[in-house]
């Protein structure tokens, strides 16, 4: 089973991940018009990627744009939630005793009782999440069953992990459930709102180049995200 | 399938129908029948499967509902919070299920898009700045009244200005005939004041060709002649159009996009005809963003730029004052707080803020910003065609309350609004709350800075 | 002398002085007599909704809003209709000022009768067009013809004109009032008094002015009368000049209630209607809302040459 799990599955798990994301990649650049979205994308590109790398930064630096900082607690466990996640994904010492086992790579690693305490965090996070949505009259309205399967999909990884590693419970067991909801998510990734793992770049790209050319990005200095 | 009289799919093409569906006092008969107007549901998804692209399907698609937008929509602070105003409630109500439904939605739920796109977004597009993902709700809803322009469900005035636009190449009749008459009338008026000078009709190869908002022919036509004085005491060379002048678009609001293509190039053409070297636009919002921001797409100029350049009449008051080619008398430079209502289709959607403050610069000694300013600041609440839509008039007013907030915390009790919408606002807000503030355009206040040179002054007998 | 007379009035008690003195004038130069009223403000530019001039209130207009306007109109002055019914109703949407111009040039205006209802019309949505003060002003600041502003109820026979004031700055535009005044008083055969107030107030010396330099100025004013003024008298004897010192205004008025003035004649002389209040500007509004007699306003040299009423 474990076998499995990490061989033929894996190489399904991420094959459809990167094959997902490149299509969706070429799907949305290919469905962009300029006419439609009323951004000429070819005319005055400079000043669109001069845009699209304010409209980028500004959003991945914490606190960067008015948006973060108008709702700092949010800021602070979004962050805390993604960067825990992606960090302790990838650098896990775990994960890279496998990729070195299967494919003979291997990248820099975070000690361990650091990816433990990202793991509750990322946990921490999608509780205050969960709340959040239900707390909020304005989230709660916009809130859909989808979108708690979606942080579902997204902590099972983490808790399963957890679990696996402390050894509560079976770890044999934990640890095929663990890569089982991690392939799940790879999974998911292409396939749903988690497709913001590349969509968020581009429409962030997208909606900076509309500022940088057509709303006053060649009359000003740059648009104050 | 059923269609009425008056409300139907149809847009207005002649000036028989333009008058019969004036003639329906307050729309009343319009609204009723809107009530058993069919849905074309096939045209309708067939419509959205030309038009939905990537773009729009990720927007509606990857929202993550994380409500960071709420707040950064005036109608939701104005409305106490309610949560049926946060923006992506609003648009996933009502695009997103036309979309999940593959357009088959039925009247009552397009009458309820319809309140929604004209009653709770004046595509302000603050929500898009906002939010993490770069989602525009104002670019959606404005997509949204096109669709819903498609089905006939539009508020009445947008039916009748859409209208107007076909037939009149204008927001309101003023025929050709008219605006040249009301021309040459200011032009008396303003020759008796400083001899000399003339507002030059058709004229060729000018630097500056001058269009304008049908209202300023239509009602208050001392707009003209001011901008006219202006262009003379900065010794421009300049003309007006006699086809072509009218700069807004209502047909944007209601989202008549062939409407606006047809009145766009009606400007191109005047700027094709008369050969200028550029294009300046009245104190009016919505107009730039139409004329010049959207206008070359809906008339498919690949460069995304008007066929010359055009700028904004801030723009043109900057660099004026700049250039000191019209002089401001130190001694008359606006004493009293003063502050600026920022719009949103010049600034936020046009990068203008930094001129804007360049001419504060000049004229105002104790100048004070709102909070938020700029390209974060707040729709005036009379944006995107509320101000002029009677059937939303009680959505309108609640929706002034957040200005009215902002403007009393500057302490300044003088607003200029540069933008015909956000100066009809504020009025409102003022006839409503009754906050004592006054506003003006930036025009009147220049004149009264403005130093005259000596051959413009009258001759004393 | 005049051959259409527009009577712009807000169908208020405000107009009814206004209304007789209208009436009056047209049967005595069997004039055609246009009524006219700009009865909603349009409250946004291309909203169906105005303001009604009178209530205040917000109202849909429409082609039979409109005719109940006119009814109403016809109704108010039925009275008047019936001495004389050389008269045509009409009424519009508008800025009031920006209308009631177009329907002067649109109909060869040659005398426009007003009531002095500035309050009125600042109800709602005009109130702060920063640019034009009122309706008034912008009439009589670019009106071709003269305006007359009626403020209060004449007794007396207002078509013996045997006194006319006519109130000079010496600016051109106070030169058309006077050439208008004379004719006016030639053809009636009146007593034209040519009147100059020199302003002692704070405001034009900017600091409480001596007596001699009061007295210098007099001098000054009776000299440029005479400069101005002597070769446009055409050989008209029934004139008189008269400079006297105070408060613009409250001179003028007080002239005429000596000489039992019955009609004043000035220039709405404002320097630039888009500047508050300039001191002309403001007297001939003084004048016109306590005087016992009618004001008329004229401001444009074209008063006279446009229109064959004066040229005759």
């Amino acid at each position: 089973m474990y076998q499995f799990v990490t061989g033929p599955l894996a190489w399904l798990a991420f094959g459809v991940f990167f094959i997902g994301l490149i299509v969706r990649t070429v799907l949305y650049i290919k469905g962009l018009n300029w006419k439609m979205d009323r951004v000429t994308y070819g005319v005055n590109t400079k000043y669109g990627v001069k845009g699209a790398f304010r409209s980028v930064i500004s959003w991945i630096l914490p606190f960067g744009t008015h948006g973060w900082r108008s709702h700092p607690v949010f800021t602070v466990i979004t962050f805390v939630f993604h960067l825990s996640l992606l960090i302790s994904a990838i650098f896990l010492p775990a994960h890279n005793y496998i990729l070195k086992q299967k494919w003979g790579v291997s990248l820099i690693t975070i000690p361990e009782a650091v990816g433990d305490i990202m793991a509750i965090a990322v946990m921490i996070a999608v509780v205050l999440f969960i709340i959040r949505r239900i707390a909020l009259t304005e989230v709660r309205i916009i809130t859909t069953a989808y979108d708690y399967l979606i942080l579902l999909i997204a902590v099972a990884p983490f808790v399963t992990g957890f679990i696996a590693y402390h050894q509560f419970f079976d770890y044999e067991l934990w640890v095929i459930l663990h890569i089982l909801s991690g392939e799940l998510m790879l999974i998911a990734i292409p396939f749903t709102k988690l497709s913001h793992f590349v969509l968020f770049f581009l429409s962030r790209i997208q909606i900076g180049m509309d500022f940088g050319i057509k709303r006053g990005g060649m009359k000003n200095s740059g648009f104050v995200w | 399938m059923a269609e009425g009289k008056l409300c139907n799919r149809k847009p207005i093409n002649t000036e028989e129908e333009l008058k019969e569906l004036m003639a329906d006092r307050g729309g009343r008969k319009y609204y009723e029948e809107m009530e058993s107007l069919d849905v074309d549901q096939d045209a309708l998804w067939s419509s959205i499967r030309k038009t939905f692209l990537s773009r729009l399907k990720t927007w509606i698609e990857i929202c993550a509902r994380c409500g960071m937008c709420a707040d950064s929509c005036f109608f939701y602070l104005a409305n106490d919070k309610d949560p049926t105003q946060v923006p992506s409630y609003k648009i996933q109500s009502t695009l997103g299920e036309i979309v999940r439904k593959k357009g088959k939605v039925d009247n009552e739920f397009m009458r309820m898009t319809m309140d929604t796109a004209w009653s709770k977004c004046t595509c302000c597009n603050r929500c898009a700045i906002y939010c993490p993902f770069g989602i525009d709700m104002g670019v959606m809803f404005s997509y949204v009244r096109g669709l819903c322009f498609s089905q006939g469900f539009v508020p009445w005035e947008m039916k009748i200005g859409s209208g107007m636009h076909r037939v009149y190449r204008a927001q309101m009749d003023v025929t050709t005939e008219d605006w040249v008459d009301t021309v040459e009338f200011e032009e008396e008026g303003i020759e008796d004041e400083y001899p000399g000078m003339k507002i030059p009709v058709d004229k060729e190869n000018a630097d500056i060709l001058y269009t304008l908002n049908a209202r300023e022919a239509k009602h208050y036509p001392e707009d003209i002649s001011e901008a006219a004085i202006l262009f003379n005491l900065a010794g421009e060379n300049w003309t007006v159009p006699s086809e072509g002048w009218e700069e807004t678009s209502l047909t944007m609001f209601a989202g008549d996009w062939e409407g606006c293509k047809m009145q766009v190039e009606n400007v191109y053409d005047a700027m094709d005809r008369l050969k200028p070297k550029r294009m300046v636009v009245t104190e009016c919002g919505h107009a730039y963003r139409a004329t010049i921001l959207e206008g070359p797409y809906w008339a498919g100029l690949k460069s995304g730029k008007t066929p010359i350049e055009s700028i904004h009449y801030v723009e043109w008051v900057a660099e004026v004052l700049r250039s000191g080619k019209l002089k401001i008398d130190p001694s008359k430079k606006i004493k009293e707080p003063v502050t600026l209502q920022d719009s949103c289709n010049y600034i936020r959607n046009g990068g203008l803020r930094e001129v804007t403050r360049e001419i504060m610069s000049y004229l105002a000694e104790d100048f004070r910003e709102m909070t938020p300013c700029k390209d974060h600041n707040f729709c005036c609440g009379g944006g995107g065609g509320l101000n002029g839509i009677g059937r939303y008039h009680k959505q309108r007013n609640a929706g002034l309350k957040v200005k009215r907030d902002q403007i009393l915390a500057t302490g300044a009790k003088f607003v200029i609004a540069p933008c015909h919408n956000c100066w009809d606002a504020i009025r409102d807000m003022e006839g409503i709350y009754k906050i004592g503030i006054k506003w003006s355009f930036l025009k009147p206040l220049l004149l009264d800075m403005a130093i005259i040179p000596d051959h413009f002054k009258p001759e004393e007998e | 002398m005049f051959k259409n007379i527009l009577f712009a009035t807000t169908v208020s008690p405000d107009c009814d002085d206004a209304a007789s003195y209208a009436f009056d004038m047209a049967m005595k130069y069997n004039a055609k007599l246009y009524i006219y009223h700009v009865f909603g403000l349009p409250s946004h530019g291309y909203s169906r909704f105005v303001i009604n001039v009178k209530t205040g209130e917000k109202e849909t207009y429409s082609k039979e809003y409109d005719t109940l306007v006119k009814e109403e109109i016809a109704d108010t002055y039925s009275e008047l209709i019936d001495q004389y019914s050389n008269c045509e109703i009409d009424c519009t949407i508008g800025a009031p000022g920006t209308e009631i111009l177009r329907k002067i040039k649109k109909e060869k205006i040659d005398a426009v009768i007003m009531g002095a209802h500035h309050q009125v019309e600042d109800a709602e949505a005009i109130r702060y067009r920063n640019v034009t003060g009122d309706t008034m002003q912008r009439v009589a600041k670019s009106a071709p013809c003269p305006v007359l502003i009626i403020s209060r109820p004449f007794t007396k026979n207002l078509w013996n004109l045997r006194n006319i004031l006519c109130g000079t700055d010496f600016s051109k535009a106070s030169l058309a009032a006077f050439r208008f005044a004379l004719k006016f008083a030639k053809v009636n055969k009146s007593k034209l008094h040519l009147f100059h107030a020199v302003d002692i107030t704070g405001r034009q010396f900017g600091k409480v002015p001596t007596q001699s330099e009061i007295e210098e100025l007099v001098n000054q004013a009776r000299n440029r009368m005479e400069e101005i003024y002597l070769p446009e008298m055409d050989g008209y004897m029934k004139i008189e000049t008269a400079v006297w010192e105070g408060i613009p205004y409250v001179e003028i008025l007080k002239y005429a209630r000596e000489q039992d003035i019955d009609l004043i004649a000035m220039a709405h002389h404002t320097g630039s209607i888009f500047h508050k209040k300039d001191i002309l500007g403001s007297t001939i509004e003084e004048v016109v809302l306590r005087s016992l007699c009618p004001v008329a306003s004229i401001n444009r040299m074209n008063v006279l040459e446009n229109y064959e009423g004066f040229l005759a």
